[in-house]
């Protein structure tokens, strides 16, 4: 049985001529995909799990999440996303999502950066404050 | 009522309106103490992790797609894909004074029912180690009240002297006796309103012991009037493999808040091959290669930077101390395995403890053949070194001529008298747990043994004779005895005194 030392060296070593400027090419990862499963290398299975989840979190690094209580209007995505682009450069993806827990105010995950405004996140930090001695 | 008002008021505006910038991660797997998360980009090493409902964990892996952390507290409530947060601090104990008498946990939370601890500050629970500037070499002594430690293998302020042996060979009685010897002076020096001793403050981290042991051991601390004196550091058997790996560490931490602040504390590591073992399985859970035994290859490290932290700290930095006393136990007496060795060589000296001795009734069952203490003679009184000079050269002669004499009756007068010479020194360092002896009734007892005030008496009744001796110079020359400890050293007038008591002592005892 293939180790899975090898495989994740092998994984990544695959996820790398994917990438292209720093970013995963789609066409390169459905070749790589096809490639394998025509080949059927060792392991290949496992393989392929580990390559989907370097896949899934370069996909994630790139991912811009909005969370707000209501539907966010047009224009203020397009603001939001002029400002985050300046910040995390071009080709993030976008997702917005209505949580109405939130109460108010928005939330946005770059990759594993938060930017918490919502007043749900405010009441939280100020229970914490409290419960500090 | 309006202070509470203007508090809450303060509270609100205290806490942060503006959007924070937060680092997270999402836990992808959990199992014994050990997470693994994805995500947390800007995670630092040591780094306390926030995983909400107050439990932390400590980012000790970052790996390229993720970060091995271990789970400080209660962690069944932490589930995979749970949110976990960055906090910017690395893990922090509470240190001071406020400690002492009080029984904590790895993070320096009461289990005593003592209340909360107001603690003067918190210290890293990881910390470099005093650099050479600020130290200086150990000339204080630390008496231990035990007669065969205090005369042969003497300890300094600032040393690591390890403590090795079997299982029930007296590893742990010899720290408490310690702890309770040094408790004894503090309270000393403090009724007569000496100041310039300095006290020594003492910390004992119990490390995947029984409960019940460390109950005892409490309540014999207790008994003795040493706990306010000491603080106990717990991480029992029943505690996560993480908080036993921490607990050396959050104890060094404490101890090292009196060092830095000018005074002197004593930490007792019960036991660091224990210790070692909690260490390799978070390492293997976290997935690190193993090595030898399966430790991982920085066991070695992981002790020599926590001893390192021991030191003796030189007059511009405060002139504090921190002595430590790790523990080891070993397997059938083998010294030669992997932990004992590694700690051997980090320390500066060794008191082994031996099985065989411990049953044939010599206790503490100290080999003095195979411990040493490197560097505590220069912090040894010269009263000490005038009685206990040739002592160890002694026994150990003795040992030696004892294991020959027993092929053969036709002995020489010299051989013999250094036999029976041998016997009473061996009887006379026979000590009862837990009753710690004045370094000057020590000083008085080995004076008597070397002048040959004990030859003729019987050895089966030598202890009687210490103990009536020991008596007779309590009750009846209470003032030689002072005279002993505060001058530190038998001048001429002090050595005649000595032999006329002892000798009145003699003529009086009846066998």
């Amino acid at each position: 049985m293939i180790s899975h030392r090898v495989l994740r060296r092998e994984a990544k070593r695959l996820y790398r001529l994917c990438l292209e400027g720093g970013r995963v090419n789609e066409s390169r990862v459905r070749l790589v995909i096809d490639h394998i499963l025509a080949q059927r290398p060792r392991g290949h299975i496992r393989l392929l799990i580990q390559f989907q989840r370097l896949i899934k979190l370069d996909i994630q690094r790139r991912t811009a999440r909005v969370e707000t209580a209501v539907p966010m209007p047009e224009d203020l995505q397009a603001l939001l996303r002029e400002q985050v682009t300046r910040r995390y450069g071009t080709g993030l993806h976008w997702e917005y999502q209505v949580k109405p827990d939130l109460i108010g105010g928005l939330r946005l995950r770059v990759g594993s950066d938060v930017y918490d405004a919502t007043i749900q996140g405010r009441l939280m930090a100020l229970a914490e404050s409290f419960d500090q001695p | 009522m309006s202070q509470l008002l203007q508090e809450i008021e303060a509270r609100i505006a205290g806490a942060k309106t503006a959007a924070r910038r937060q680092n997270v991660g999402i836990v992808r797997e959990i199992g014994d103490g050990v997470v693994r998360i994805e995500g947390l980009d800007d995670a630092m090493l040591n780094e306390m992790l926030d995983f909400g409902n107050g439990v932390m964990g400590l980012a000790l892996n970052l790996e390229e797609t993720e970060v091995g952390a271990i789970l400080l507290g209660d962690f069944t409530s932490v589930r995979e894909g749970h949110e976990v947060r960055t906090t910017g601090k690395v893990l922090q104990v509470p240190v001071g004074k406020a400690l002492l008498g009080r029984v904590v946990d790895v993070l320096g939370r009461p289990l005593d029912g003592k209340g909360p601890i107001q603690a003067e500050a918190f210290y890293p629970v990881e910390k470099i180690a005093p650099g050479i500037i600020k130290r200086r070499s150990v000339n204080q002594p630390v008496q231990t009240g035990i007669m065969a430690i205090d005369a042969m293998i003497p300890i300094g302020r600032g040393q690591r002297e390890l403590i090795i042996g079997d299982r029930s060979t007296g590893k742990t009685t010899l720290a408490i006796d310690t702890i309770i010897n040094n408790a004894r002076l503090n309270r000393e020096a403090e009724q007569s309103g000496d100041t310039s001793y300095r006290p020594l403050y003492s910390i004992y981290v119990a490390i995947g012991q029984k409960q019940s042991n460390i109950a005892r051991i409490v309540s014999v601390l207790e008994e003795h009037g040493a706990m306010p004196y000491t603080i106990v550091v717990v991480a029992s058997a029943s505690d996560a493999a993480t908080n036993q790996y921490l607990a050396p560490f959050a104890g060094c931490a404490m101890g090292e808040w009196f060092m830095d602040n000018g005074m002197d504390a004593l930490i007792v590591y019960d036991d660091l091959s224990k210790h070692a073992v909690a260490y390799r399985q978070v390492s293997l859970v976290l997935k690190r290669p193993s090595g030898r035994e399966a430790y991982p290859g920085d066991i070695f490290y992981l002790h020599s930077r926590l001893l390192e932290r021991a030191a003796r700290l030189n007059e511009n930095y405060g002139n504090g101390s921190l002595t430590a006393l790790p523990i080891i136990e070993t397997q059938l007496g083998d010294v030669s395995a992997y932990i004992p060795t590694n700690v051997i060589s980090i320390t500066d000296g060794q008191i082994y403890l031996e099985t065989d001795l411990f049953y044939q009734g010599v206790r503490p069952a100290i080999s003095v053949g195979l411990s040493v203490s490197r560097v505590g003679s220069a912090a040894q009184i010269k009263a000490m070194k005038q009685v206990a000079a040739r002592i160890k050269g002694e026994l150990a002669q003795f040992r030696e001529l004892a294991a020959f004499a027993q092929f053969g009756s036709d002995l020489d007068a010299v051989t013999q008298a250094k036999l029976e010479r041998g016997k009473r020194i061996v009887e006379v360092f026979k000590q009862e747990q837990y009753k710690p002896v004045p370094v000057e009734i020590q000083v008085a007892v080995l004076w008597a043994v070397q002048n040959a005030f004990m030859d003729d008496i019987p050895v089966e009744r030598i202890k009687e004779f210490q103990t009536a001796m020991v008596d007779y110079l309590t009750t009846r020359k209470p003032d030689l005895l002072s005279r002993i400890r505060k001058e530190k050293a038998l001048g001429d007038d002090t050595i005649a005194a000595l032999k006329q008591a002892i000798g009145e002592f003699k003529q009086s005892w009846r066998p």
